[in-house]
């Protein structure tokens, strides 16, 4: 006989919505960043009206996380597993919420052309964010800690360039005219890119915690 | 020469020394303690320190030998009669198996506490100058007083304080607990041991016992074996996993609770057997 076998079977769904809930995340910061690569700006509406489905799985997923802290009243592990769920779900929402900054600050791009080169800059950068979301995704799926350790350097690597775009693009606004604002828009689609992946981060952080039971700071 | 005997000193002195600091940190020494009842070896090579003015929690599955060491603490064990022993157990310096020492002596300073109260069939009052009594304490201003700070110590004598000639066995489960522990106190012992003191107890006496502990373990040192996992998270400062006879792992109760070393302990507590 399994003893707590109801248990480790919520704990594995409690899991399978954060992937859940990890993959919507993924599928709007995918659709963001290719439709403003299409300039398909009128997609973005939809994609900020979906956060709310973000939104609402992660407090589906607190509920059940406190119901089984307070049901189950667990230790050690299984303690961590819940107490993860609850900081990765947290994190995954605030990446939900700079897809949707991102969205936002797309929709006030302007068509400049001499700044076209830089968005394809951003476009790289938002590339190298997608493959840390599916690797730390898929290193939370199978506690593996290796895997999540790795995410730091991926990190490191946007954190580079993200201050070379600010740098550079600043540069542009000291000899043209009138890009003001796109500039300034690209700036900040570039500082929340950024902010996703520190995101990541936090979540390859939890991951060494919940499996280690030690904090671990990435950054 | 003279340097020789002054190294020689010098060494005792530190042995003195360090032996005096081992008492103040711990009460009892376990070494190489194995337990026998009749072929059956139910303690296998116990080494425990258990920490003084402390609560020391010792949890593991039904056989695993939590009660059986419990009992050696003041040899009650040997109540069976086919126990054997190997090993010591010190307690102020002296291996309690010593021929030695003097057993109603030990007993008293280490007193215990059991699943179900027990309280005798007599007054409040008699229950707790039993065994102050025992010890040839005869004047009734003494004992007075005796029973009074016994009963404010086990938080009982604001309920019974208008009715201490009444039977104990009137009382509630968990009042009769806190009697037998006000009992316990009356003949100042040093250490208590409780075997399951709150398992026959609703949950509401069993949080006033889990108050109690934490109010007496300024002063005495505790060694409580529990079923409930909670209960030993919630109120030891150190834990002690047991099983099939062995001590699988000892450490602060935060370790044991949050990250233990070994993985039957992970397994343990986490309720995946036993």
């Amino acid at each position: 006989m399994i003893i707590r076998g109801q248990f480790d079977i919520d704990l594995s769904q409690l899991k399978e919505e954060i992937m859940l809930l990890g993959s919507m995340v993924e599928k709007a910061f995918e659709d963001t960043m290719m439709a403003i690569k299409e300039k398909e700006y009128a997609k973005l509406d939809d994609i900020i009206l979906n956060d709310q489905y973000i939104n609402q799985l992660e407090l589906e997923i607190n509920e059940k996380a406190t119901l089984m802290i307070a049901k189950q009243q667990p230790v050690a592990s299984d303690l961590r597993k819940i107490i993860v769920s609850l900081k990765v779900s947290s994190d995954l929402e605030r990446m939900g919420d700079l897809t949707v900054d991102i969205a936002k600050a797309a929709k006030r791009f302007k068509n400049v052309e001499q700044l076209n080169g830089f968005e394809d800059e951003l476009q790289t950068m938002a590339e190298k964010a997608k493959v840390m979301m599916t690797s730390v995704f898929h290193a939370y799926r199978g506690a593996n800690v290796m895997e999540a350790q790795k995410i730091a350097a991926m990190d490191d690597e946007i954190d580079t360039a993200y201050s070379n775009f600010v740098k550079s693009i600043f540069e542009v606004v000291a000899v043209e005219t009138g890009v003001t604002e796109h500039v300034t828009q690209l700036a900040y689609t570039s500082r929340f890119i950024e902010r996703i992946a520190d995101y990541c981060t936090n979540v390859a952080e939890w991951i060494i915690y919940e499996v280690n039971g030690k904090r671990f700071d990435l950054n | 020469m003279a340097l020789m005997k002054t190294v020689v000193r010098e060494k005792n002195v530190e042995e003195k020394l360090q032996q005096h600091s081992e008492e103040n940190v711990n009460v009892f020494k376990a070494k190489g303690l194995n337990l026998w009842y009749g072929n059956d070896q139910a303690l296998k090579n116990i080494n425990l320190d258990i920490k003084k003015n402390g609560v020391t929690a010792i949890i593991g599955p039904s056989g695993c030998g939590k009660s059986t060491f419990l009992k050696t603490l003041n040899r009650m064990v040997e109540l069976v009669p086919i126990v054997r022993t190997t090993g010591s157990i010190n307690y102020h310096g002296v291996n309690i198996f010593d021929t030695s020492v003097n057993l109603v002596e030990l007993r008293s300073s280490v007193g215990m506490v059991f699943q179900k109260p027990n309280p005798f069939p007599k007054s409040i009052y008699d229950n707790v100058a039993f065994g102050p009594r025992v010890h040839g304490i005869k004047k009734k201003a003494i004992l007075n007083d005796i029973v009074e700070k016994s009963l404010r110590s086990s938080g009982l004598w604001e309920e019974v304080k208008n009715r201490l000639n009444e039977s104990a066995l009137g009382l509630s489960g968990g009042q009769q607990q806190r009697l037998c522990i006000a009992r316990t106190l009356a003949v100042e012992p040093e250490v208590i041991l409780m075997d399951e003191p709150t398992s026959a107890l609703d949950p509401k006496s069993t949080l006033k016992i889990e108050e109690l502990i934490q109010e007496l373990k300024e002063n005495y040192s505790i060694i409580i074996v529990t079923h409930n996992m909670q209960q030993a998270a919630r109120i030891s400062d150190k834990t002690a996993f047991f099983l099939n006879g062995e001590v699988v792992e000892y450490d602060d109760t935060d370790i044991i609770f949050s990250t233990p070393n070994d993985k039957r302990t992970e397994d343990y507590i986490t309720g995946r057997f036993g």
